[in-house]
């Protein structure tokens, strides 16, 4: 597995004396998607700060494929181009009136020249679906509108990893699965890796390939969806729940008594296992 | 809402604003240098006249944003108009407590018209320019003008955030209402007050969130954007003077018929 970037004993503590992040280390495999569950609190928003550069960790270490990161004032830029990320609220991160103009920021910032501008932010645009909005003005977009264009602002940069807080918040059902939609088809387009936080638990077992859990600045459990939902109490501590198939499942074999696996959590998978069960049932009649 | 929903709309929304903005301040300049009715009452036609027909605005709205400042300016005409004037001859007077004769005179009359027509034809001017330029563009003419970048960063800012603002404080405002925070005046004044510090409060906040945002993308003390490309205005220019060789013809025409 070749990790696309790797976090190794993070701590960071505000100057306030509150420990955020207490020696965390995760890792995230390139062209994937991984997933960190969090409650409000947990500390997410805090280490993609510190994973991007706007924040200095105290210890620890980040590694951008296998090369350890440096924070000094010369090396950040290249941190914040390789590392994007896109913030939960897109009013937070849309400065400019003009969805064009915010666009490409980031790539003037990156000092590149007035065409290559362009062309990313024609690219960025066509990519996220927001050409024909280049004409409005940012308050005249919905909020899953301004969430691509805050996508499109991060595009620009071509990074390799991109960190998005929360990108399902606020959306409607139709719109947390386009905004999905869009960042498979980026992933597979371009490569990018992308880690997401959520506590929208319904959509991690469709789209993520790895989970960390955090909670209280700490990693309390890792590896994949079906791993992580085994442990449905370890969950429920943390202000979390089982994604509502896989809180079936677990009633199902509980309560009922019903051999049906545990790592079932979507609809496909259970409709397996229902299948599965049908046909046992089917074969002991006969 | 305003005239900035318009602006988006417009068929120059494309063009440079430079062209505009140079377009729409001499005519406005040469309207309030020129000391006449008629140059006044011209630029009011021609601009808004070019605001239909080359802005593609509609006329109801061009009549619209014209009558907004209207009422203030017939007030401060007014005022100018009907006061106190001694024993001078009057076109019109009466006296006050039998002691104190106000009226018009033909001097104040015409004074009146002047700032009317001037005032008009300098709006006319200015709605040119806001109906059809959105204000980021504008911005970007001010920067490309080396107005002081601060100065540009702020306005543009400002814009931004006064939406997200003022959106916040209506939302504020109905949950107080809805919680009957405005039933008296006492409580009216209590609930403004902290409807003000929350909004300032949660501005605060917002400002920070949106500097890590920025320094997220690279952002390292200046808001450098490139803007979508613009249609070439430079045809503005010889429309600019032609417009200014009319008025100026007015102004001598106005001069040499009226003593």
């Amino acid at each position: 597995m070749s990790c696309a970037i790797e976090v190794r004993g993070l701590t960071y503590t505000y100057s306030d004396g509150t420990k955020a992040l207490d020696a965390i280390s995760f890792q995230a495999e390139a062209g994937k998607v991984t997933g960190i569950l969090g409650a409000n609190g947990a500390g997410k928003s805090t280490l993609f700060l510190n994973m991007n550069g706007v924040l200095t960790p105290q210890s620890g270490q980040v590694l951008l494929d296998g090369q350890t990161v440096g924070y000094s004032r010369r090396e950040l830029p290249e941190l914040r181009r390789r590392v994007g990320v896109v913030f939960q609220d897109p009013d937070d991160q849309l400065f400019s009136a003009d969805v064009y103009r915010d666009i490409s920021f980031g790539a003037v910032n990156l000092g590149l020249p007035e065409e290559e501008v362009r062309r990313r932010v024609e690219d960025a645009m066509e990519r996220t679906g927001v050409t024909r909005l280049k004409d409005k003005p940012t308050h005249a977009l919905s909020y899953g509108q301004k969430k691509r264009v805050a996508i499109a602002g991060v595009l620009v940069m071509e990074p390799s990893v991109m960190i998005l807080d929360e990108p399902t918040a606020g959306l409607d059902p139709q719109g947390v699965s386009d905004i999905m939609r869009l960042l498979c088809q980026l992933r597979d387009a371009l490569g990018i890796t992308i880690i997401l936080a959520t506590h929208d638990m319904d959509i991690i077992p469709l789209y993520c390939d790895q989970v960390y859990l955090l909670s209280g600045g700490k990693m309390v459990a890792s590896g994949t969806p079906e791993d992580v939902f085994s442990q449905p109490e370890l969950l429920r501590q943390n202000h979390l729940r089982l994604p509502r198939i896989a809180h079936l499942m677990e009633i199902l074999r509980d309560r009922d008594g019903v051999e049906v696996s545990r790592s079932a959590a979507t609809i496909s998978a259970a409709r397996r296992e229902i299948l599965r069960l049908a046909r046992e049932a089917g074969e002991q009649a006969e | 809402m305003g005239t900035d929903r318009c602006a988006y709309l417009s068929r120059l929304r494309l063009v440079d604003p430079i062209p505009k903005l140079w377009f729409s301040l001499t005519a406005l300049l040469v309207c309030v240098f020129a000391e006449s009715v008629a140059v006044g009452l011209f630029t009011l036609a021609v601009l808004s006249g070019l605001n239909v027909a080359l802005g593609g605005q509609r006329v109801r709205d061009v009549v619209h944003f014209l009558k907004v400042p209207l009422a203030f300016l017939v007030v401060g005409c007014l005022t100018i108009l009907i006061r106190p004037i001694g024993e001078a001859e009057a076109l019109w007077a009466l006296r006050l407590f039998g002691r104190f004769r106000w009226g018009i005179t033909a001097y104040y009359l015409r004074l009146a018209l002047l700032v009317l027509c001037k005032a008009l034809g300098a709006i006319s001017a200015m709605y040119f320019l806001s109906m059809n330029t959105p204000i980021t563009d504008l911005t970007m003419a001010l920067e490309r003008l080396h107005v002081p970048k601060l100065l540009v960063e702020l306005m543009e800012l400002i814009y931004r955030f006064i939406f997200l603002l003022s959106g916040e404080a209506g939302r504020i405002r109905v949950a107080q209402e809805s919680r009957l925070g405005y039933q008296n005046f006492r409580q009216s004044i209590r609930s403004l007050g902290e409807l003000a510090s929350a909004v300032f409060l949660r501005s605060l906040h917002r400002g920070n969130r949106v500097y890590a945002a920025l320094e997220s993308r690279g952002y390292t003390g200046s808001l450098t954007t490139l803007p979508g490309q613009y249609a070439p205005g430079a045809w503005f220019y010889p429309m600019a003077a032609g417009v200014a060789a009319c008025q100026i013809l007015i102004f001598f025409a106005e001069r040499s018929v009226l003593p």
